[in-house]
């Protein structure tokens, strides 16, 4: 007996972008945001990995024609370089993997949360984190975590340390600041995810014999992979590249690429080699990309 | 002996009950459907069944054994969704494996089980594909099977049909029923419809705001409905402001704008009080089809409406529309709107209801 037609619903409506934006003339309306990405992202990034390529001159910005891999070479030999590379998506990685150990039950709380008044108070808890500067935020975490800070002088109180914990101006500070401030982008990637995992899919589950254990592991976490895997990229992206939190929790003894980048532009004026640090930053973060775009193919079996 | 039974089961949320002192018992092999509108409390019955509600108070037992208290993967009770809950991360052979593979069954025997499921639902070749690339039917059979492979005590259906178009409900509506009478299985199927539960149980549990309003088999609940509720959900019906005059063995006579007659009527209808005749539409008798015994009522033809199969006329007697369908067969007598006609039924076809 063959059956055919009856798909039910649950399902994303298939439809083209061209068909979405009417032919042609809707996108007229994205010719702005195009224009405005062109003029202040893609000609400043173009040129300075332009730049990048030049001999490094102090205090010299204008590019020439002369091309060498004098700045790449410098970055890949000199281990003060390299070993930042290498620091720096460290860091990302145990960043992006605290994130999401913290963020995981927060957004499962959160999409499984039906009541409307706990599920909007529970969303303000995440978003109103983000509303202060990163700056404020980062200065709050060092009266807590200072050596005179919160921790250390409630500790020495307590009689239980003689000295302060090194608590701040290390890389566990910088881990601790980069988790506060991308904790909220790893939920708000999950949320939405969890959600859509439709309960009964659970409830099948179960009463096929799985524990509420067996159940998550084997459902619900790999329908909650491309949450995973995307929170994990935002996270990884955003603590690569931050700068602020590094040279304020890590008191630039925590030497991370963005760090590298301020101190040869900025300080001594090299433009050159601190264009060839990005470039490296935005290969590494391209790479990164990659790699979730593997995982993302890999994790749906194939599926999309 | 009762394979599932429910005592006094009952679920409250805040201050109303979902579920109020339900108390039923299911046999061995048994089709039973719980029938009612939505909100009804018939859902939640079966998702305490199920284990994935715990009831305010209550016992469930299944065989002697009490499960009320048990996780639902101890219950050994299968469902199918609405929605059907295909894993979409898994293809068809994995869904049906699932279960299996949880019990720490051999590969080999797995691989045999998926197969011979598979076959039973007809869908043999399908074990690579994904949920999105089968239709509702289809993923109607991979829920069925994934459950049955399991050879779980009790099956659960939760409105399985609701998604499918109508070709396909009637069609799979048979196949079901087929399914669960060759494998003997004691069957709980919740639905809205009434067709399907005339259709496919061999009980069914009418229920209203939280409770079981009437408890029999299609025909039981078709032909003698015991209350209004169960008698306007239920089919098309007729209902006549009647007093009840006496009590006359195991009918009842009651007297409807001055014309006494005789109805089947409940034992707790009291001489002098006001009640409910109700007639299903089939049983009105117009013209020449009119009865030795019953009522005889004069009545105008307000419309006809030829619908195929059955011909259906409006009718005015006295201030009260009546609505009669007649089987649209061989030489039958049609009516014109406008003509003025006598009707009637069959006492035993109709019921006595308390208002």
């Amino acid at each position: 007996m063959s059956v055919t037609g009856g798909r039910i619903a649950l399902r994303r409506p298939a439809f083209s972008v061209a068909e979405a934006f009417g032919g042609f003339r809707l996108w007229w309306l994205v010719l702005p945001a195009f224009l405005f990405f062109l003029a202040f992202f893609l000609v400043p990034l173009v040129s300075l990995l332009a730049i990048s390529f030049n001999k490094t001159v102090p205090g010299v910005v204008t590019l020439t024609t002369a091309f060498t891999l004098d700045n790449f070479e410098r970055i890949f030999t000199r281990s003060i370089y390299y070993s930042s590379i290498l620091r720096s998506i460290g860091i990302g990685i145990v960043v992006a993997a605290i994130a999401l150990i913290l963020g995981y039950p927060l957004a499962y709380l959160i999409a499984k949360t039906e009541h409307p008044g706990r599920n909007t108070l529970l969303m303000i808890l995440v978003l109103s984190s983000m509303q202060l500067d990163m700056v404020i935020r980062m200065y709050g975490l060092m009266v807590l975590m200072g050596d005179t800070g919160l921790i250390n002088s409630a500790l020495i109180w307590a009689g239980l340390i003689h000295e302060p914990l090194p608590l701040m101006y290390n890389t566990f500070g910088v881990v601790v600041g980069l988790v506060q401030v991308t904790l909220p982008f790893m939920v708000l990637s999950l949320i939405g995810i969890i959600r859509a995992i439709h309960p009964s899919l659970e409830e099948a589950a179960r009463s096929l014999g799985a524990s509420r254990a067996e159940a998550f592991r084997k459902v619900v976490l790999p329908l909650s992979m491309p949450g995973i895997l995307a929170g994990s990229l935002l996270v990884f992206a955003l603590s690569i590249s931050s700068y602020v939190v590094p040279a304020l929790m890590g008191g630039w003894k925590v030497m991370v690429l963005p760090i590298h980048i301020y101190q040869q532009i900025a300080e001594s004026g090299r433009w050159q080699f601190g264009a060839a640090v990005a470039a490296v930053l935005f290969v590494t973060s391209l790479i990164a990309v990659f790699v979730y775009h593997r995982a993302a193919v890999w994790t749906s079996g194939g599926r999309t | 002996m009762s394979d599932i039974r429910l005592v006094n089961l009952t679920k409250s949320y805040g201050e109303g009950n979902a579920v109020s002192e339900v108390n039923l018992e299911i046999g061995e092999g048994e089709f039973f459907s719980l029938l009612g509108p939505s909100g009804c409390g018939k859902s939640t019955t079966l998702r305490m069944i199920a284990g994935f509600i715990r009831p305010t108070s209550g016992q469930i037992f299944v065989g002697r054994d009490d499960i009320t208290a048990l996780p639902p993967e101890r219950r050994d009770i299968g469902i199918v969704f609405q929605n059907y809950a295909i894993f979409p991360h898994m293809n068809v052979a994995e869904n049906i494996a699932f279960g299996l593979k949880l019990r720490k069954m051999p590969k080999a025997e797995i691989a045999r089980r998926v197969e011979a499921a598979l076959k039973q639902v007809g869908l043999v070749g399908y074990d690579d594909r994904y949920q999105r690339q089968l239709s509702g039917g289809e993923q109607q059979r991979v829920a069925l099977a994934r459950v049955l492979v399991t050879e779980p005590r009790i099956l659960l259906l939760d409105e399985p049909l609701s998604a499918l178009d109508k070709g396909l409900r009637e069609e799979m509506k048979f196949w079901i029923k087929d399914l669960q009478k060759k494998l003997r299985i004691t069957t709980v199927y919740v639905t809205h419809d009434q067709d399907e539960a005339l259709t496919m149980s061999d009980r069914i549990g009418v229920m209203s705001k939280s409770r079981i309003v009437q408890i029999g088999t299609p025909q039981d609940i078709y032909e003698r409905p015991k209350t209004l509720f169960v008698t306007s959900f239920i089919g098309h019906s007729n209902v006549m402001d009647v007093t009840v005059a006496r009590r006359d063995g195991d009918m009842v006579v009651v007297s409807l704008d001055g014309h006494e007659m005789s109805a089947r009527g409940a034992a707790d209808l009291q001489p002098g009080t006001q009640a409910k005749l109700v007639v299903r539409p089939e049983n009105i008798l117009m013209g020449a089809a009119l009865g030795e015994t019953g009522p005889r009522l004069a009545a105008t033809v307000l419309s006809e409406t030829y619908q195929g199969a059955i011909v259906r006329y409006r009718l005015k007697r006295g201030s009260q529309e009546i609505v009669a369908e007649r089987q649209n067969q061989a030489h039958v007598e049609r009516f014109a709107p406008g003509t003025e006609i006598t009707i009637g039924w069959d006492p035993g076809w109709s019921e006595a209801l308390t208002a």
